[in-house]
Formats: structure tokens, sequence, C-alpha cells
């Protein structure tokens, strides 16, 4: 209560007209997500308190005395977070916070702040509100160009868990090197970087354990490019480590890490291809050691995703790859230490008026990839592993699919997709199981004006594993560019248990204006791994009403 | 409790409070497709408006906008001399797939990594498709969501806007 009396007072403060002319070029948007939660009989009572939840994003954006912006985000999570969302979001409070000094060749951030290093697997801090993540860090950061070609950044600071922050702490330096731009070469493009991370628990260690308080990640990265041809290459190491195993900070289990990664790809005007290879050992780095795992994302230092193609579909999202990145001895017979394995890409475009291409031309996509375990010695016992730098051990995941795009007419259009999968539930989850399935999806958008559209989706699973087949069909319908209205329904039909042949309808309303959404939804949503970005989450089953608003204030 | 939930909905959702702000661009470092470093104001257009199209290669309904665009694209530039600059959101897990993709659709626009959504998180936007119109670095028009057609709409508006490249 008090700090909503506070939040009043804060915008009557910045309502004040004088204040208007001190700070100039002021920004603020209003963002907010509520649930009410009702019962199923098919998927179970609502079992928490607050059948209401609410999650609510003020954030103001200012310039002041020319060269300083300051940023203010407020969250309130009232009566209570949404479920699924980390305990340590609760009540209102500022969540972050920061002023930023800004020349052309010099940045100074203090306060909260979100920066990756080089492609994030030894820093990545972001924000993500759809799955709650903020794992901003609160510290000072500096950025200075030294000339065109050469930049270094370095930073210090606690990282944020809900609305409280890491008792250890963290510090970098990124550095980065273009030869080409000191070369004068304008046509190749050729980029080194070299960054460091080091992460402090916060809690005291001692010597005999063989890891010390501070561990250490260096990274080095190179990126060519020309006209028709990129590659980029790097390697990255940590330093030795306990291993978090149930919850379980080892004193007897201790491991370096490392990672590998190549990428290279060729394009010219209408193809595109590209491959990427990625070996990830022991990678996982969390800014409290015992935070590791958590379902919340919390702490979380590094980012690792998952490299397969991310999909839009609901059938193509219930079994969905999740990196490997650790090292976990859950028996003697499932034993983890990280991941290795490659994705393929092609993008083509069918020309105009040629024989496949039709009037308007056709786009099509294949994508491939295969995900397996580290291949080495193994022994459950000793807690002792030595990995294969190029071995392949048990396969975790492989896929392929094709994508087309179609245009018929100048009204219609599809888009149709078929994807092969092969999921080891038994590796990923940690639980038991393998699945095999293939999806199918049609895609038709029908414009029946210049302002009304018809969208009609049809997709079907295939398998003969776990919840074996599954449909489903939606249909949306624009009334203008601003108001649309959709219905969707996915059924669990072969399910072989018959209360498990589940429906999940959802049915919603969406306005559009400016920069403003509004929106309205009823259903019940299937469990499973939510994914957004490159993180997948775990949320249970759940019915009722869902609000949304997006808002700027001024 | 309640009650101040409904107070703070309602604040927020009709605009009780009036301040006169410049809509800016702001000024912050985005990577280009060969990942050097540029200035965000460094890319606007000298010479009409610009449009800044933030989509993402998982995103179905950006990539119809895009590709609708991409048909008109060439009678657009010609008549009022507008650029339009596709910021890609994509973070790392997607990121490599943007240049081999926006190639293989053979699009002509002006491609910008915005790798760890620093450029989306400065103007506050929640997700792709989002449209951003400028003049200079005045922000003109902010669009949210993308429908069928709805490039037809963009295209009006430019034209209006576009008056002193006659």
């Amino acid at each position: 209560m008090k700090n909503i009396f506070y939040l009043l007072l804060f915008i009557i403060f910045l309502s004040n007209s004088i204040y208007a002319q001190v700070f100039n070029n002021l920004n603020a948007s209003f963002q907010s997500n509520s649930n009410y939660y009702l019962d199923d009989n098919k998927t179970g009572d609502f079992n928490y308190e607050n059948r209401f939840r609410s999650n609510n994003y003020l954030n103001f954006k200012s310039t002041v005395f020319e060269k300083i912006d300051f940023e203010i985000q407020i969250e309130s999570y009232l009566p209570a977070a949404v479920i699924n969302y980390s305990p340590n979001l609760k009540k209102t409070n500022v969540s972050t916070f920061n002023f930023k000094y800004n020349t052309d060749k010099l940045n100074i951030t203090l306060g909260n702040f979100y920066e990756q290093f080089g492609s994030g697997i030894i820093l990545r801090t972001w924000e993500d509100k759809n799955l709650g993540i903020n794992n901003s860090i609160r510290g000072g950061r500096i950025r200075y160009f030294i000339n065109d070609g050469v930049n270094v950044t370095a930073l210090f600071g606690n990282q944020k868990k809900g609305f409280k922050y890491s008792k250890g702490y963290l510090m970098g330096i990124d550095s980065e090197f273009d030869l080409s731009s000191s070369l004068n070469n304008n046509t190749n493009t050729l980029i080194i970087g070299i960054s460091y991370l080091g992460r402090n628990d916060g809690t005291p260690t001692t010597n005999l354990y063989g890891y010390k308080d501070l561990t250490n990640l260096f990274s080095t990265r190179i990126d060519f490019s020309s006209t028709n041809f990129y590659s980029n290459f790097e390697v990255v190491s940590k330093s030795k480590d306990a291993i978090v195993q149930f919850g379980d900070v080892s004193t007897t289990f201790i491991k370096n890490g490392s990672s590998l990664l190549f990428n290279s790809g060729y394009i010219k005007n209408g193809l595109g291809i590209d491959f990427t290879f990625r070996r990830i050992e022991n990678m996982s780095l969390f800014s409290e050691r015992r935070a590791f795992g958590n379902i919340y994302f919390e702490s979380v230092v590094n980012y690792l995703p998952a490299l397969t193609k991310q999909h839009d579909y609901s059938l193509t999202n219930i079994y969905v790859y999740q990196s490997q990145p650790n090292i976990s001895f859950q028996d003697p017979k499932m034993m983890k230490s990280g991941e290795i394995g490659f994705q393929f890409d092609l993008f083509y475009f069918l020309e105009q008026n040629s024989f496949l291409g039709g009037k308007y031309g056709t786009n099509v996509s294949i994508n491939a990839s295969i995900w397996n375990n580290l291949k080495g010695d193994y022994d459950y016992y000793k807690e002792y592993v030595n990995t294969n730098l190029f071995g392949f051990g048990e396969k975790y995941f492989s896929e392929f699919n094709i994508e087309i795009r179609k245009k018929w007419s100048k009204k219609f259009e599809s888009i149709f997709l078929f994807l092969d999968q092969y999921y080891n539930k038994k590796y990923i989850e940690e639980k038991y199981g393998e699945i095999k399935s293939s999806v199918f999806v049609l895609d038709n958008t029908y414009k029946i004006n210049n302002k009304k559209s018809l969208r009609f989706e049809l997709q079907h699973l295939n398998s003969k594993d776990d919840n074996k087949n599954w449909a489903a069909i939606g249909l949306e319908y624009n009334f203008n560019y601003a108001l649309s209205l959709y219905v969707m329904d996915t059924y669990n039909y072969g399910n072989p248990i018959k209360e498990d042949k589940m429906h999940y309808y959802n049915t919603g309303i969406s306005y559009n204006k400016g920069n403003s959404r509004y929106s309205l939804n009823y259903g019940r949503q299937r469990g499973g791994y939510f994914c957004y970005g490159g993180i997948c989450r775990y949320v249970p089953d759940s019915t009722g009403f869902s609000f949304g608003v997006t808002k700027s204030l001024f | 409790m309640k009650h101040y939930t409904i107070l703070f909905f309602l604040l927020f959702n009709f605009n009780l409070i009036e301040l006169k702000s410049q809509d800016k661009i702001p000024n912050l470092y985005v990577k280009t497709i060969d990942g050097k470093p540029i200035r965000t104001i460094s890319t606007i257009n000298s010479e009409g408006l610009t449009i800044y199209s933030f989509w993402a290669t998982w995103c179905i309904p950006c990539i119809v906008e895009l590709n609708a665009i991409h048909e008109v694209y060439d009678q657009w530039t010609e008549e009022t001399n507008v650029k339009l600059i596709a910021v890609a959101l994509d973070d790392n897990r997607t990121k490599r797939r943007v240049r081999p993709f926006v190639s293989g659709k053979g699009w002509k626009f002006e491609i910008l990594l915005d790798e760890n959504q620093d450029f989306q998180r400065a103007l506050n936007i929640e997700n792709p498709p989002y449209t951003i119109v400028t003049d200079g670095v005045k922000i003109l028009q902010k669009r949210n969501g993308y429908k069928p057609g709805e490039e037809n709409d963009l295209y009006e508006f430019i034209l209006k806007n576009s008056k002193k490249n006659d």
C-alpha cells in the first residue's frame, strides 16, 4: 500500500508541467498481463490463492540535461504474480533504474543494465516479460570507442533476481577489434573479439575442494564476412567449478567447462545456406551456484539456447528441444556432460514465372539439426568424466523440416510445413521415453478486401509414442487493421487414456491502435514447455481468462 | 488491496496525464549484418522518410508484412525516396539464420541486428511486428502488429508525409 502511495506521488511529481521542461524526450509506457483462473473439471481445480493475478509494468524514460538519459521501471504484481512467475516477484516495487551518459565515443551506465558479450555464451543479461526474466546487472558499465575499429566494455555489479540482488558479483571485460576498418577494406569484414567474465558466488569456499571463489570464463571469437560468404568461430573456457546436482553444491565433483562454436554460410540473391556446429560441456553459469536449474531462470548469467528452428505453431511446439549444457549424473545408466551437434539451413526463392515458382514465386526453406550427448569415459561412482572432443554420444534430438510459402493470387497465400522429429525425453527432461513424431501444418490467408482478411490453419501430429496423435484447427478473422478475433482448438484425440483425450480450446479478441494493444482471451492452456526466444519453461495446464494491455502514455 | 489495483489500471488506461514530449529515435549502438557496431541515428534516411520495421525470423506476420512490402518496394522508393530498415530482433538462438533468410527471400532492405534487444527496449516495444515511421530522428508514427493489407495503409501515410520530396 505504501508503495502505491509513493508511485502516485511520483506520477504527480512527473506530471507537473515545470518538470516537463527539464525532462525532455519523455517517454512512458505501461504494460499489463492479467489472468483470472477458473476450475476445470478435466484439468482440475485452481489450487492456489488469488484467482485474479496481474503483472504490471510501468516504464519511464527521459533525457535530462542533454547527454544524460534516465530510466526507471516500476513493477506491480497485485494481488499476486501470474502463476509460474518467480515467488520473488510480489507487490509493487522499483524493478530497474539507470542513468546513462552518452557521447559518440563514451557510454557510461550507472544502475541496471543489459549486456551481451559476443554471442552470449559467457554473458547475457536481458528482459523477457513473457517468461518473467529480468537478470539485469546493477552496478556500473563503461563502453569506450577508441577509434572506428576498436571498442572496449567493462562492467561490474550484482545480478537481479526478482526484486532482490545476488550476494556475489559479476565483473567482465569485452573488447572488439575490427581489423578490416584499419586495413580500409570495404568488401570484407574481419572482427576479433576477446572477453572475460568473473563470477563470485558470494559464499566463501575453502580451497580444499579444488575450486576458487572466483570462477573465470574466457572467450575468443573471430568473425569474417564478404559479399557471398561468411564464417565465424568462437572458443570458450570456464575454470573449475563445483557441479550442482539435486540442489546440492558438490564438494567432490569439480570440473571445468568449455564451448566451441563454428558457423559458416553462403549467400547470393535468392539463396542462403547456413551451417552451425556447436559443442558445449559443463557451461551453465549462475550468479549464485545454488540457483542452478531453478525453473524461473533467475540468476542466469549466460545464454545457451537450443540451436534448432524456432517454430510458430502449437503442434510444432509440443516436443521442443532444450539445450543440454550441463553435467548431470542421474544414475549409472544416465549420465550427461553437455551437448554436441549441428544445424543446417537452406533458404531458396523459386523465381516468378518459372515452372515451380508460378506467377508470384515460391519460398522454400529446409532445416535440419541433430544434437547428442558428449562421448567419453563416464564413471558414476567416482564422479568422473573424460570426454572426446568430437565424439557423439547418445542422441538427444534430431529434426528435419521443410517449409514452402506460396502466393496463389493477389488474395490467397499458403504456408505448408512438414517436420519429422526424434525427441529423447529420457535424456532431455530426465524422465523416460523416446518420441518419434511428424507434423503437418497448412496455414492459409485469404484477403477478402483491402482491410478484411481470414486466416485458416490446420495441423496434425502423428506419433506412436507418448500421448500419440494430435490435431489442431484455428481460425482468425481480421475485421480491419485494428480488430481481430481468433478461435483455436488443439485436440489430443489419439491419447490412449480416455480421460486424457483433451481439447485445448482458446478464443480471443485483440485490438491494436497506433502503439496500443488490448487483448482478451479465454481458454484452456496446454501444459508443457512454454518457449519464448531461446528459453523454455515448464508450465502446468490452466484454464481461465487473460487480459493484456500495452500502451504508451506520453 | 483490490481498490489499489483498480486505481492502478484506471490511471494508466486513460490518459490522465498530459505531457508534451518529443518522440525521437533513441541514439544507441546496434549491429550491421556484418557484425559491425553502428549508431541507430546514422542509419536514418537523408532523402526521405525512414521506416524501421522490427521483425524476427520466427515471427510469421513480420515475414508476411516484409514480403508484401518487398513486392512494392521499388515503387515506394521511386515515388517517395522512403527507406525501410528491417531490424532483426533474433537473439543468439536464431541470429545466424537472419542473413541466409534475407538472402533467400531476395529482400533488398537494409538489415540491422538488435541481438540483445537494446533498440527494442529503448522504444518499449513488446513484441514484433512493430513499425515506426520517422522524419529524420523525429518519430511520426508507431504501429503495433500487422494485418494482411496493412502495408497499403502504411504507404498512404508515407505518401501523405513525403510531400517535401516532390
